[in-house]
């Protein structure tokens, strides 16, 4: 399993560091932005999985509008938010929104790599089976070509028997001709 | 997870043929623990005869829907592989149109489809979807689109239109999906406009299907393979009966009906194959 690329976006310098450390340090590739369009210019920029972002941060891009920016980059990018506890009620409308998770402030880092690590199980198991998805339609267009040449290649030998038991059920003909007409019929189907 | 005995496998087998015309062979005895596990442990039963039992005395059936609903598969897509959809828009559709529009030009176009299979939904809001960008005047037309599946589960799905990503994501253009969907958190639900233009109800194929008329265009992809030959033969001689004269079956890309319904040529557009009856 490849480890997570997360985004961090924080206006509080401090936070922002804390965060930045403890991610590097537990093996994730870390990018850090102090508002709403840094992280906007980074996810246009570079490939992100998760995004972990505050919910309340001065200006007009919030938490809130981040999520919706890096959905509309990438619909696959988990995003987290960081809350203060009054504002709950918020990360809910943002989960309803989209948002994978959210945090409450000060932030417990256990918990924090436990979602981490739930978010990289999901989106294994979401590549596994898009992978096996697009085997799958490798498998399914090569069968299907062979399936419909054979379907035409049949329906064309049924039209040719039909015409054959046609020629030799004509009683207006005598037997001979009627062979030899039916011979050359078939003879037209070996090319 | 519950396991099946042996003895089992047959009465198991033949009780979801004879609910569902779904054959499934005896050897793969996982696929009945898979499927069947759950609901077993969740009414409590300590075999899968003991379930038998309780689905046979259940006078409300609700114990059979739920295996009919564990058995069938609703692998499904929008727009699931491109050719059929294309085939319809660029081929079938145009000549069915020119086909049924009447000459008097008070009169509405009559066009009748169906989506034999049609699980969650999603092939009948394809061609729905087709249907709204292919004809600018549709109230000049009367285009019923229904979809049936044996399925309840399935159906209200369908009914309700509402998907998450990982059932939207494959297939569906974002042009289309901006367009015709409203995202509701992490599901995306289909517009009334869309929603209005279909109509889905429970059907098993494997009864009769006269009552619900002629159909212009039938779509029966990906069913027929769950059923063995001889019940394959029955569906298609029925959808033969259920077919306009000059109307077009689409079956599934890695299907076929040598050997199971004479009464279909196949022709091909592009790269894609359609069928109509011998006439």
């Amino acid at each position: 399993m490849k480890n997570l690329t997360i985004l961090v976006v924080d206006d509080d310098p401090v936070i922002r560091r804390l965060l930045q450390q403890r991610l590097l340090k537990a093996n994730y590739e870390v990018f850090v932005a102090p508002d709403g369009y840094k992280a906007e210019v980074i996810l246009l920029d570079k490939h992100v999985d998760v995004v972990l972002t505050d919910l309340m941060m001065p200006g007009d891009i919030g938490g809130i509008e981040v999520l919706e920016i890096a959905k509309k980059i990438n619909s696959d990018i988990d995003v987290i938010l960081i809350t203060a506890h009054s504002s709950v009620d918020t990360a809910v409308e943002a989960m309803k929104k989209g948002a994978s998770d959210y945090l409450e402030k000060p932030i417990n880092f256990d918990e924090l790599f436990l979602r981490l690590d739930k978010i990289a199980n999901v989106q294994t198991i979401f590549r596994s089976a898009q992978d096996l998805q697009n085997a799958m339609d490798v498998t399914e267009h090569a069968a299907s070509e062979t399936i419909q040449a054979l379907e035409m290649k049949s329906a064309e030998l049924q039209g040719k028997l039909d015409e054959v038991e046609n020629i030799l059920r004509n009683t207006r003909y005598s037997e001979e001709t009627r062979i030899i007409q039916a011979l050359d019929t078939i003879a037209d189907l070996k090319d | 997870m519950l396991k099946i005995l042996p003895s089992e496998l047959k009465l198991i087998a033949q009780y979801i043929y004879d609910i569902s015309g779904i054959f499934l062979d005896e050897s793969k005895s996982y696929l009945f623990e898979t499927r069947l596990s759950s609901i077993a442990e969740g009414l409590g039963c300590t075999t899968y005869q003991d379930l038998y039992n309780k689905a046979k005395r259940d006078p409300k059936k609700a114990i059979e829907r739920q295996i009919i609903d564990a058995i069938s598969t609703n692998e499904t897509l929008f727009f699931r592989d491109k050719g059929p959809f294309e085939l319809l828009q660029h081929k079938i559709l145009p000549e069915v149109i020119d086909k049924r529009t009447p000459s008097s030009p008070i009169l509405k176009t009559n066009i009748k489809i169906w989506s034999a299979a049609a699980s969650t939904g999603q092939e009948l809001y394809s061609i729905a979807i087709i249907i709204k960008e292919l004809i600018p005047d549709l109230a000049r037309y009367n285009i019923s689109l229904l979809g049936t599946d044996i399925s309840d589960t399935a159906i209200s799905q369908a009914s309700y239109g509402k998907y998450n990503k990982f059932e939207i994501e494959r297939g569906l253009p974002q042009k289309q999906l901006q367009r015709y969907f409203t995202l509701f958190g992490d599901s995306w639900k289909i517009k009334d406009e869309i929603r209005a233009m279909v109509n889905f109800k429970k059907l098993n194929l494997m009864l009769p299907f006269t009552a619900l008329g002629k159909f212009d265009i039938i779509f029966c992809r990906n069913v027929a393979i769950y059923f063995t030959l001889p019940d394959r033969k029955k569906l298609f001689n029925k959808i033969a009966d259920s077919l306009a004269d000059d109307g077009f079956l689409v079956i599934g890309s890695t299907e076929s009906l040598t050997g199971v319904c004479s009464r279909f040529v196949p022709k091909k557009h592009l790269k894609s194959l359609f069928y109509q009856k011998k006439l």
